[in-house]
């Protein structure tokens, strides 16, 4: 049944159906209505789960380890100062093999301190061996955050679902809900592969000297391969069950598209209503909404996008130093595959700036009138110099 | 399985961790150490600074678990007297209590009368004798605290001891020196039976003189004089016989002779604890004013200042710098004649010398006067000597001799307190048992042994092997205190009337403590170098190295906990968070 929510409440709810058997979270702006609205299921009874009130985002992963490692399904969320302070604890989860998930809700961190919408603060987290899953809608946060923890479960690492600040996060849209029976036929009692027993007592995640940690570290990327095929699989059970389905990626108009705009999160519904107008003039205008970036999903990029001509990646982050983080990872996906297409970096939309149609179309343009890129990232809606 | 179950797929990936089934116990850790930390029990400050080397850490401890029984035998160990001494002593403890770095001293004195007043009262027993008799006999002369305390250290190591006291009761100054309102005589009678209840015989009515010595010399194997000093000093000034003895007065007093009628001006020469004992009687008696007449200042008074402090807000009004220079009649009357003093610069005792002072004499007008300027042996032999084969300890004087002889109590102590009374008899007992036992050479070495802390108080637990016997001398100094684990609370004061409940009336003064205020004030005391088994060191030792003891051992080892050095890594960490300083961390010398 369809039911007009917050995306926020969208995780909520499909936390709620998935029947999470512990929580543990730390309030953070805009962040916190999820775990609002999971405490008050905790209180009345309508989770029959634990909620560890801690006091720090780092206590609250602490938490979740610990649960995860006794073998029950464990969900948390955060944002921003409270992910970077999870940060040292991020990297345990996944190599203690943890499937835990969490809702990172994409906002700027500070100074200039901002509570908008940012990714910099999830892509800090790229290298930390969490699977993370970009959103565009109230309707796919919740059927991801449903996915995440099969996904998770399966391949035994942990799963960040990400969704934009307030324009998701706090915007309400129908979202069609299951019933508990369904979400139940598509998401089964978690089945631990690691779990600490009274009856079989061991120590977990103790030394690894030089003889062992290399094979471990092999074995995550090893996890990390297979998710690929894993996620196909899931998406397949799921589209049986509910009839939709998104992909590690979506290309829109991409066959004979001169240009092809590669998006994330919200922008890219106001990315597919550029492409309609601008097809209706006759532009060859293509988009690729990316939705995994961990694992990140090579073959798939360089299929959808190795015959291109030109490609045009927007970033709402900023790697300093260097370029948009998207970017600089498509280019690198793309320069051993022969003939690769000019990729061109455009940073906007960072601390909540809006990106309008006009922004993508601006940016269809310049890609399209420039012969190569001229910097590795341009800067669009920049306020003119007073 | 289920189908969905199925395509969990979990059995495709083996995750791999690092995982271990065995005991952590493979790795001994304890041979990273290079600081070894251990049990060390120190001194407190208050008990080395105790005259009768009271273990007082210990009794706050067991006070504050609420064994007062316990407390009390810890006290009886080295002071037969807590009920008197909770009354008169005048508690040097408190003034070196840590905690008084902290918030406030902790009430010793008001503890320790609560405490002896608790033994009373549920007629607890005096500790038992040695279980080896020795067959020598001990002769004390004077049941004053000096004689009553050697008499009942000797009887508890084993010796017979009989007291020849020339007064028809008991008690010597404290019977007859010290008023009721301070020190009741029930009290002092209880305390008093419990020590012959350990064997120890009194004859009253027995003076010892010269003329007896030859006879106890057949009878016993050695002599402890403690007779005090009897004979009160001469004022030297036309006209003295008008004046009386404050001694004399406050033992008519305690034998309901003395009255104060008609007495409308009264005033007492000196600035003793005796002065102020028979201003404040005075004042109790109907005396509508009392002068307390000193030829120092305040601040010299050999009195112990809270009995000034309470005198003088009990009404005594005190004039100083005034000495007497004659006393005549006047009419039924005396007239004081008083000459000014000055001070200046410091004499050897490190007080102001006093000087006359240019200026009119004063002549005072009053019913009765008092000397009360101090007193001194009642016979010449009675005098320490420096002569012959004599050696001075701490508070006694020894005559080797055949019949050996320890002079103690007042007559050798250089403060003439309760206490030092009671610490000089502790040590008497000591070097007669070690001159029999060991000889005379083994004495110096024994003392130091049973020294609490680094000053010369002495402890009988140590001196009877007790566990007390093996705690550092070193002094706990407030640094090493670990404040963190106290918080700030106020000291609980004994309940003290005002000065119009004590006008005639001699009933006690001070009250003591109620049970809840006795238990909050022992809970405050820091147990300065003592474990009390907060329990700290094993909630915090972060190898779980810190076992509780087996209860079977624990009472050999003395403690309750052991760290296991196979597996303490030596971080120090018991010892830091040891909030009395009980624990210490040393050099690691033992190869592993």
């Amino acid at each position: 049944m369809k039911e007009v929510i917050e995306g926020s409440h969208a995780v909520s709810e499909a936390v709620r159906m998935a029947r999470v058997q512990v929580m543990s979270a730390y309030p953070i702006t805009p962040q916190t209505h999820i775990v609002e609205a999971l405490s008050e299921y905790c209180a009345d009874g309508r989770m029959e789960a634990s909620f560890i009130c801690v006091e720090s985002e780092h206590s609250a992963m602490a938490a979740c380890i610990g649960a995860s490692s006794g073998g029950v399904r464990t969900f948390t969320a955060s944002s921003s100062h409270g992910l970077a302070l999870m940060h040292e604890l991020l990297h345990w989860a996944s190599a203690a093999r943890l499937p835990i998930v969490m809702a990172e809700v994409n906002r700027a961190l500070g100074p200039g301190w901002n509570i908008w919408m940012d990714q910099t603060d999830s892509l800090s987290q790229r290298d930390t061996g969490w699977i993370q899953l970009y959103c565009e809608d109230g309707q796919e946060v919740f059927d991801t955050t449903l996915q995440a923890f099969r996904l998770a479960e399966t391949v035994n690492l942990p799963v960040m679902v990400v969704l934009d600040a307030f324009f998701l996060s706090h915007t309400y849209e129908p979202v069609d809900l299951p019933d508990q029976e369904t979400a139940d036929r598509f998401l089964p009692p978690f089945v631990p592969n690691i779990r600490l027993e009274h009856e079989n007592p061991c120590a977990m995640s103790q030394m690894a000297p030089p003889g062992h940690y290399m094979e471990m570290r092999h074995a995550i990327q090893g996890a990390m391969e297979t998710v690929f095929e894993t996620f196909s699989e899931i998406e397949a059970d799921f589209d049986a069950v509910f009839g939709r389905k998104y992909g590690m990626l979506e290309a829109v108009e991409c066959e004979d598209a001169e240009v092809i705009l590669v998006v994330t999160g919200t922008a890219a519904s106001t990315c597919r209503q550029v492409v309609a107008d601008l097809r209706k003039k006759g532009e060859r205008i293509g988009m690729v909404k990316l939705k995994m970036f961990r694992p990140f999903p090579l073959e798939a990029i360089r299929e959808t996008l190795g015959g291109a001509r030109k490609i045009a990646v927007l970033d709402r982050n900023f790697s300093f130093g260097a370029s948009g983080i998207f970017a600089q990872e498509i280019r690198a996906a793309l320069c051993n595959h022969p003939g690769h297409p000019q990729v061109f970096g455009y940073i906007g939309g960072l601390g909540g700036r809006d990106i309008t149609t006009d922004t993508l179309e601006t940016i269809y343009r310049m890609t399209k009138e420039s012969p190569e890129p001229a910097r590795e990232s341009v800067w669009v809606g920049l306020k003119e110099e007073e | 399985m289920t189908e969905s179950e199925k395509n969990l797929k979990s059995e495709r990936i083996p995750p791999v961790i690092s995982q271990s089934k065995i005991s952590t116990e493979a790795n001994q850790t304890g041979t990273w150490r290079f600081l070894r930390p251990g049990y060390d029990e120190k001194t407190a400050p208050c008990s080395a600074a105790c005259p009768a080397g009271e273990d007082i850490g210990r009794i706050e401890m067991l006070a504050a678990k609420g064994d007062l029984d316990g407390a009390w035998e810890t006290i009886l160990g080295e002071n037969p007297f807590p009920a008197v001494c909770g009354r008169v002593c005048f508690h040097p403890c408190e003034g070196v209590c840590n905690r008084g770095e902290f918030d406030s001293a902790i009430a010793i004195h008001g503890l320790e009368r609560f405490i002896g007043d608790a033994g009373i009262r549920k007629k607890l027993s005096a500790p038992v004798p040695r279980h080896t008799k020795v067959s020598k006999r001990i002769a004390v002369a004077g049941a004053g605290p000096a004689g009553l305390s050697a008499a009942y250290f000797l009887a508890r190591i084993g010796y017979g001891c009989d007291i020849f006291e020339a007064a028809p009761e008991p008690g010597g100054l404290l019977r007859w020196g010290i008023p009721q309102y301070r020190l009741p005589a029930a009290v002092l009678a209880a305390e008093i039976d419990r020590i012959e209840s350990i064997g120890v015989k009194i004859h009253c009515n027995s003076p010892i003189h010269e003329g007896r010595l030859e006879g106890l010399q057949r009878d016993y194997d050695g002599l402890f004089v403690g007779c005090g000093e009897g004979r009160p000093i001469p004022l030297k000034i036309p006209g003295e016989e008008l004046a009386l003895d404050g001694l004399d007065f406050l033992r008519q007093m305690r034998q309901g002779k003395e009255t104060c009628n008609g007495v409308r001006t009264a005033a007492v020469i000196g600035g003793g604890n005796t002065a102020i004992d028979v201003s404040r009687s005075l004042l109790r008696m109907g005396a509508k004013k009392v002068l307390l007449i000193y030829r120092r200042r305040r601040e010299d008074m050999p009195a112990f200042a809270q009995e000034v402090e309470l005198a003088i807000q009990e009404g005594v009004e005190l004039v100083e710098l005034r000495a007497p220079v004659r006393i005549e009649r006047k009419d039924r009357d005396c007239r004081l004649i008083l000459g000014p003093m000055r001070a200046e610069g410091t004499a050897q005792d490190g007080r102001a010398r006093i000087l006359p002072a240019d200026g009119e004499e004063e002549s005072l007008d009053v019913q009765s006067l008092y000397r009360a300027i101090g007193a001194e042996p009642a016979a010449d032999w009675l005098r320490p000597s420096q002569k012959g084969d004599v050696e001075r300890f701490s508070r006694s004087r020894i005559y080797y001799d055949q019949f050996p002889i320890i002079f103690g109590g007042d007559l050798t102590n250089p403060t003439k307190s309760v206490a030092d009374a009671i610490g000089s008899g502790k040590e008497a007992a000591m070097l007669f048992d070690t001159l029999f036992a060991e000889g005379r050479e083994a004495i110096h070495d024994r003392l130091q042994q049973c020294r609490v802390g680094q000053g010369k108080s002495l402890s009988m637990e140590m001196y009877l092997s007790g566990r007390r016997k093996t705690r550092n001398k070193e002094e706990v100094p407030f640094e090493r205190i670990n404040t963190e684990h106290f918080t700030k609370a106020p000291r609980q004061n004994t309940p003290l009337p005002g000065p119009a409940h004590v006008i005639g009336s001699f009933a006690e003064t001070e009250k003591s403590f109620s049970e809840g205020a006795a238990q909050k004030e022992a809970e405050r005391c820091f147990n300065c170098g003592i474990c009390n088994d907060c329990d700290n060191c094993r909630l915090f030792c972060p190898e779980v190295s810190v076992n509780l003891s087996d209860p079977r051992t624990c009472e050999a080892a003395g403690l309750n906990r052991q760290i296991d050095y196979q597996y303490c890594k030596g971080c120090g960490i018991c010892v830091v968070e040891c909030p009395r300083d009980a624990m210490s961390l040393t050099e690691e010398t033992t190869p592993l």
